[in-house]
């Protein structure tokens, strides 16, 4: 604390040296106005506050204005730009955070996982009686009880599976959070690209939609690409995912998933995102509940 | 129809360029780089200081964990669990001295969510709650004045000094002071019953908040109201009746009282009951009449 206050005291001590220099001189005097002159444009210096101990002494400073970002909206197939769109900095233009991205994955890989079904009997939910299979003595044989012991053949299993749930819990508003910082750090890094509207192709055929991929630089040799769509388009996902026993598809550039389908593995996965904005709307509104921006109150207008 | 392949390959523009014009006299010394998109997958974790490492047991010496593995020296601790409370045989301590008083009655109480008046000046003053209409919990829990009410809510008047709204207040209960206050400042407090399935209903909105058969309504605030699924009760314990008849707590059932007579539904109020006069019976007059002396 005490060396500001010094070095805000040597500035004034220079500062009445200059005045006192400039108020003797007439040389310095008729130089003064040129030469006092100031570079650094004038700030108004903040008013002095007096202390009160009734008024808070830490006020919360408000949070930077962060501008929103701009993207660009292409036609789809041809990759026209179209025009541009505004996007809130708190949707696509978060920091990283490798560690809420973590645990977003990894909660959605264990609701995948979800409910474990195997299930053996212990000895007491097998089916028989309690009754003793033979005497405790006197056959030279071991001993045994009921026949439902494990060690038994046809007893029960002993530390078999029993059902159980794999998948974890995650804050809402963490996993709404962990959504929009993918698809920012993807926004960032020039990999979100955003389209219009995709139509469905003519043809099931995927040759078509492979070139399409290559000549954007979205396919195999530049990492693949997601395409996300609102709907499911019968010939475009069949060319790009394949058919069941049919043609392979052009999956090697790529995949194509709907809007509901998608979750925040699939957009780290590959090399880029192309979204519908609609899409793209959509999933940002959907996953903003950690965006508080109404008080909660009991007027109602 | 989309477009046809040929046109558009002709006239798309693709957003990243291909790098054809690499300097060409470079041509034996550059080597297409190969460009693989790393994924961020494979970088993904936790924060460093946000989970622990396990403890590894038995794993040498330098481990700080190596011999015994953190159980000491023989005995039933050492192989295995002992049971919870054992006492070496001897009859456990819980069972030698248990529990016993009040805690058997701890069900029983009444969990009343404390609200200060400085919190309810706070909340209209910053235009949460609307001080022109009656203030109840529903009005409180909607606009998070209180939050987990569980058998309802008691108004007290802590930073009454600030309060200064005319409110028309209706809760579970109030204390004295906050009462004085209230009306100080020209509002007015009802306390009124609630239970814990009512306090949920009504936060749903299923239930009046304001009005039970019991309750004196207006004569102008009947067409106000709309059907409720659930209705709201009245307090069936004598504990519960005795203190919202007390015009003292502004209850609800103070209008049952009548005039002079205390909220108690044991003790009469000294006199006001009847007084046992016994009356000469008409043959004991008419007796008395033909005595000689």
């Amino acid at each position: 604390m005490a060396i500001p206050s010094l070095r805000s005291s040597g500035k004034c001590l220079k500062k009445s040296a200059l005045t006192f220099l400039t108020a003797r001189d007439p040389v310095m005097q008729c130089l003064a106005p040129r030469l006092s002159r100031s570079m650094a444009t004038e700030v108004q210096l903040p008013e002095r506050q007096v202390y009160n101990p009734f008024i808070p002494a830490i006020s919360r400073r408000p949070p930077p204005i962060v501008p929103d970002v701009l993207a660009t909206v292409y036609s789809f197939p041809d990759m026209e730009p179209l025009r541009f769109t505004h996007y809130p900095a708190n949707h696509l233009h978060l920091p990283l955070r490798r560690d809420i991205l973590h645990q977003a994955v990894v909660y959605e890989a264990s609701c995948h996982r979800g409910m474990r079904k195997a299930s053996t009997k212990w000895r007491g939910d097998v089916h028989g009686a309690n009754r003793k299979i033979r005497p405790q003595k006197g056959t030279g044989k071991a001993r045994l009880g009921n026949k439902k012991s494990p060690m038994l053949r046809g007893g029960g299993v002993a530390f078999g599976p029993h059902p159980r749930d794999m998948s974890m819990k995650m804050p809402r508003k963490m996993y709404d959070l962990a959504w929009r910082i993918a698809l920012s750090y993807r926004y960032r890094r020039g990999e979100l690209i955003v389209v219009q509207k995709v139509q469905d192709l003519e043809m099931e055929d995927s040759w078509w939609i492979e070139k399409i991929m290559q000549h954007n630089h979205w396919g195999n040799e530049d990492g693949r690409s997601l395409l996300v769509t609102r709907r499911v388009m019968p010939k475009l996902f069949e060319a790009m995912n394949g058919s069941k026993g049919g043609q392979p598809g052009a999956g090697r550039h790529g995949i194509v998933k709907e809007e509901s389908d998608i979750d925040v593995k699939d957009l780290l996965e590959l090399g880029r995102i192309v979204i519908e904005k609609r899409s793209l709307d959509s999933i940002l509104k959907d996953h903003s509940s950690d965006l508080n921006k109404t008080v909660p109150s009991a007027v109602y207008t | 129809m989309p477009p046809r392949l040929h046109s558009l390959l002709r006239f798309s523009h693709s957003i990243v360029r291909p790098n054809i014009d690499v300097l060409l006299f470079l041509g034996p010394f550059h080597d297409t780089p190969q460009q693989r998109s790393a994924s961020i997958l494979a970088s993904l974790s936790k924060n460093p200081g946000s989970f622990r490492t396990a403890k590894r047991l038995g794993r040498g010496p330098s481990s700080g964990k190596g011999k015994t593995s953190g159980r000491g020296h023989k005995g039933q601790k050492q192989h295995g669990k002992v049971p919870l409370g054992f006492n070496g045989g001897q009859t456990k301590d819980e069972v030698v001295a248990g529990k016993r008083g009040d805690h058997f009655w701890a069900a029983f109480t009444e969990d009343m969510k404390p609200l200060n008046l400085c919190k309810v000046q706070d909340w209209v003053d910053q235009g949460r709650l609307d001080p022109s209409k009656p203030i109840t919990i529903k009005e409180l829990c909607e606009s998070r004045c209180v939050s987990n009410v569980k058998d309802g809510v008691k108004l007290l008047a802590k930073g009454s000094e600030q309060f200064s709204t005319p409110l028309n207040i209706i809760i579970s209960r109030a204390s004295a002071k906050a009462i004085a206050t209230v009306e100080a400042a020209g509002g007015s407090v009802t306390t009124r019953y609630y239970t814990a399935f009512a306090v949920k209903k009504i936060v749903q909105g299923k239930m009046d908040p304001i009005n039970s058969l019991q309750s004196q309504i207006e004569a102008g605030a009947e067409t106000l109201k709309r059907p409720f699924y659930n209705r709201l009760p009245d307090p069936t314990s004598r504990k519960d009746i005795e203190y919202y008849r007390d015009p003292a707590h502004r209850g609800y059932l103070s209008h049952l009282v009548p005039e002079g007579h205390g909220p108690s539904l044991f003790y009469r109020t000294p006199g006001t009951g009847k007084i046992a006069t016994r009356k000469a019976s008409k043959a004991k007059a008419a007796d008395g009449a033909n005595r000689i002396w």
